[in-house]
């Protein structure tokens, strides 16, 4: 095998195990269960999308894409920042932080009411 | 010891407009000149600390670039071994630097090391809450942290 | 030759990016699955910087590619502690099979203010 060769398969073999991440991810994005654990699977897709950038530079060889990773890794940062103080000022509605609790307490206060 | 820094970059400003190219690369090679020609004169100056920095400095880089691939293959490891069993704990460090950037600096290279994670500090500065994935024993990487990272930390920046 | 060294690190890359999302499916709780977000993801995606680093040969591009390596292994550790520090105020409860918690009772308020620690020995 080539050079060339082997670069094209691995960039192809890359995309493929790249494209499992996001998958998985995205499954824990869907399943929660805390509102910090989807925060986190969304910092998780950012990074994937760098890598997928990464990847796609070294495709076409267009190394100005370069400029969107960094751009898009600070604005990832910040997101995260944000949803994080976001988490700090919910703290008292629990109901926010997590989906399990919130279905507990509904049920209980269902119970209750009857 | 900043001082000493000023200089040099201004030497290599000064390289950089005598050879008429303001390129990085240029630059860099200016900087690497400067630092050469301050170290033929090392005797000097009052201070010999700023070249032992230096290789202080390097020699952190290279433990914590170390340290992040380890980690990465210890948590592979926890990731795709069949049987699912953890210690986590959560573990209070007393802290024995005090600097706020020497504090932010040992808890970001704590964060990207063998399964442990900095969780937060307490309100004076003095304790460290680290998550640990898989922890036999607390006292230990008290230890291991203490003798390691803090220790190079005091080292290149004091 | 650089294209091999090229190639295999994206393909190692790739690969520490998915057992990090493998990790993120598999881990019990919030905190343990930061830990393999916020040290596989950040290597995995560090190293397909590093291997545009090597294969452009453009000093350039190469050290803008460093830099976005240096600024990712800054950012990361810090967005995790925040996220953390979040998840552990705003009361996500750890894993049952977490063995110590040294720092359970120590928050004074819900506002994260933490109190020093009295008995590290113990």
């Amino acid at each position: 095998m080539s050079e060339s060769d082997f670069f094209d398969l691995s960039i192809i073999i890359a995309f493929w195990l790249m494209i499992a991440a996001s998958l998985l991810t995205f499954a824990r994005l869907v399943l929660g269960p805390t509102l910090p654990d989807r925060v986190l699977s969304l910092d998780m897709l950012m990074t994937l999308a760098i890598g997928f950038i990464a990847i796609f530079t070294l495709l076409t060889g267009v190394y100005a894409y370069l400029d969107m990773a960094i751009a898009l890794g600070l604005v990832g940062f910040l997101a995260t920042i944000a949803f994080a103080r976001f988490i700090l000022n919910q703290a008292s509605c629990p109901e926010i932080i997590d989906e399990t609790k919130d279905y507990k307490q509904t049920a209980k206060d269902a119970g209750s009411s009857e | 010891m900043s001082n000493l820094f000023l200089i040099n970059v201004l030497l290599a400003f000064a390289w950089c407009a005598v050879t008429g190219s303001f390129s990085i690369l240029n630059l860099m090679f200016g900087f690497v000149v400067s630092s050469g020609a301050l170290w033929l004169t090392r005797e000097q100056h009052q201070t010999n600390k700023y070249f032992k920095r230096v290789w202080l400095v390097l020699g952190l880089i290279g433990l914590f670039l170390k340290e992040l691939v380890l980690s990465v293959f210890r948590v592979a490891w926890l990731v795709v071994r069949p049987r699912q069993s953890y210690r986590p704990s959560f573990v209070s460090f007393p802290l024995t630097v005090d600097r706020p950037h020497e504090i932010t600096l040992l808890a970001n290279l704590i964060t990207l090391t063998p399964g442990t994670l900095s969780v937060d500090i307490s309100d004076d500065a003095a304790t460290l809450y680290i998550h640990c994935i898989d922890v036999e024993d607390p006292d230990k990487l008290r230890e291991d942290i203490a003798q390691g990272f803090e220790r190079k930390i005091m080292e290149a920046l004091r | 030759m650089i294209n091999y060294i090229t190639g295999a690190l994206l393909i190692i890359g790739a690969l520490f990016n998915l057992i990090a999302a493998i990790g993120l499916l598999r881990f019990p709780d919030v905190f343990t699955r930061m830990h393999a977000a916020s040290k596989a993801g950040t290597l995995g995606s560090g190293l397909m910087l590093v291997a545009i680093a090597l294969h452009a040969g453009e000093l350039s591009i190469s050290s803008k590619a460093l830099a976005a390596v240096v600024f990712f292994l800054i950012t990361a550790p810090v967005s995790a502690h925040l996220l953390a520090r979040a998840a552990y105020v705003a009361g996500v409860e750890p894993w049952k099979g977490t063995v110590l918690d040294q720092l359970k009772g120590h928050y004074t308020d819900k506002e994260g203010h933490l109190s020093a620690d009295d008995e590290t020995s113990d």
